[in-house]
């Protein structure tokens, strides 16, 4: 499974109404190419703050929050997610693409490749965490994720290579916010 | 009436959402903060993720108010100017300011360099008086809601509370 592989399983599983944060980098415009959704927030920058951005939704929305994360992403805001842990809200879901690298930058691997960021979310506090290694079973693991009680963690190995690299968002800044905002405050 | 004029002031301008990292300054502010809804305060691990968590919340419709010691602006400059700063996300701010000459020499120089860091980051801000705590917090919210960005206004030792 590569890593537009996994964004596509996982926004198949959702629903509507749920609210997205996806990690700036390859992430977000990989999340726009598969699915562009007013309730989708694409971060361009503030790399590590995907957690804490989430918690901010979750402690204000009554919807699901979902936190599509990188691996780099989760270890530069692993302090972000020690809030989530302490905080514990129910409708914060968060997923990490775990490849073991920078992809974004050129595919560096981090300091942390192979560690299984499960076992941290865990400890940190979260409600459910898991780590699916192997492709078969990544759809009956993301359905699993969704189901869990919150905050729930699951990390999904990417171990084949990014497609071509998708396009930036065509959409100012200021338009991704406003819009994100405006679907939210629709009843 | 909190034991805090500047948690008064906040939650009076319209303030329903407090993320912040604790400073003896506003030690009073985070006292009330406490008797706050478990969903209107968090209590952050770092300055840039309590930021980061009121962008959270103003999209998600809240009026946010970030709360830290001025030692905390560095941690927060990148996630400012990609995230508050790019957006348009108004973001208000109080922030202690240490550093004046009669405190501790740890604070000294970011202390003494707050307000040209505030203004090389184009973040208007205001130094806090006491007895006009009022009157600050509504320039600051409207300051940033108005500018959509974020807007600083300043605690010195004479304004804690």
């Amino acid at each position: 499974m590569n890593r537009g592989d996994a964004i596509r399983l996982v926004m198949a599983y959702l629903s509507a109404d749920d609210i997205v944060v996806a990690a700036d980098g390859a992430i977000s415009r990989e999340t726009y190419a598969a699915l562009d959704r007013p309730r989708t927030f694409y971060m361009l920058g503030s790399m590590g703050q995907v957690g804490a951005i989430a918690l901010g939704l979750a402690m204000t929305r009554l919807e699901r929050v979902v936190a599509l994360d990188g691996d780099g992403n989760f270890l530069m805001g692993a302090s972000g997610a020690l809030m989530i842990g302490g905080v514990r809200p129910a409708n914060l879901f968060h997923v990490v693409l775990d490849n073991g690298t920078y992809a974004t930058t050129g595919g560096q691997p981090t300091v942390a490749a192979g560690m299984d960021l499960a076992v941290v979310a865990a400890g940190l506090g979260y409600r459910w965490a898991r780590r699916c290694l192997s492709d078969p079973h990544a759809p009956g693991a993301v359905a699993q994720w969704l189901a869990a009680p919150g905050p729930a963690l699951l990390a999904l190995a990417i171990n084949e290579p990014d497609e071509e690299p998708a396009g930036r968002i065509p959409m100012t800044p200021e338009a991704m916010a406003r819009r994100f905002r405006a679907a939210l405050e629709e009843p | 009436m909190s034991p805090s004029r500047w948690f008064d002031a906040a939650t009076r301008s319209g303030v329903d959402f407090v993320a912040g990292v604790p400073c003896s300054y506003l030690a009073p502010f985070f006292a009330a903060c406490q008797e706050l809804p478990p969903t209107a305060f968090l209590r952050a691990t770092r300055e840039d993720h309590a930021v980061a968590a009121c962008a959270g919340a103003w999209l998600g419709g809240r009026t946010p108010l970030a709360v830290m010691q001025n030692s905390g602006l560095g941690y927060c400059l990148e996630a400012l100017a990609s995230l508050h700063l790019l957006y348009g996300l108004p973001l208000p701010m109080l922030v202690s300011d240490r550093g004046t000459p009669s405190d501790f020499e740890e604070h000294r120089f970011l202390g003494q360099r707050t307000r040209a860091l505030l203004d090389l980051f184009a973040i208007p801000w205001l130094d806090g008086v006491r007895g006009q705590e009022d009157q600050a917090m509504d320039w600051l919210l409207t300051t940033a809601a108005r500018g959509s960005r974020p807007a600083v206004v300043l605690v010195g030792p004479e304004e804690r509370g």
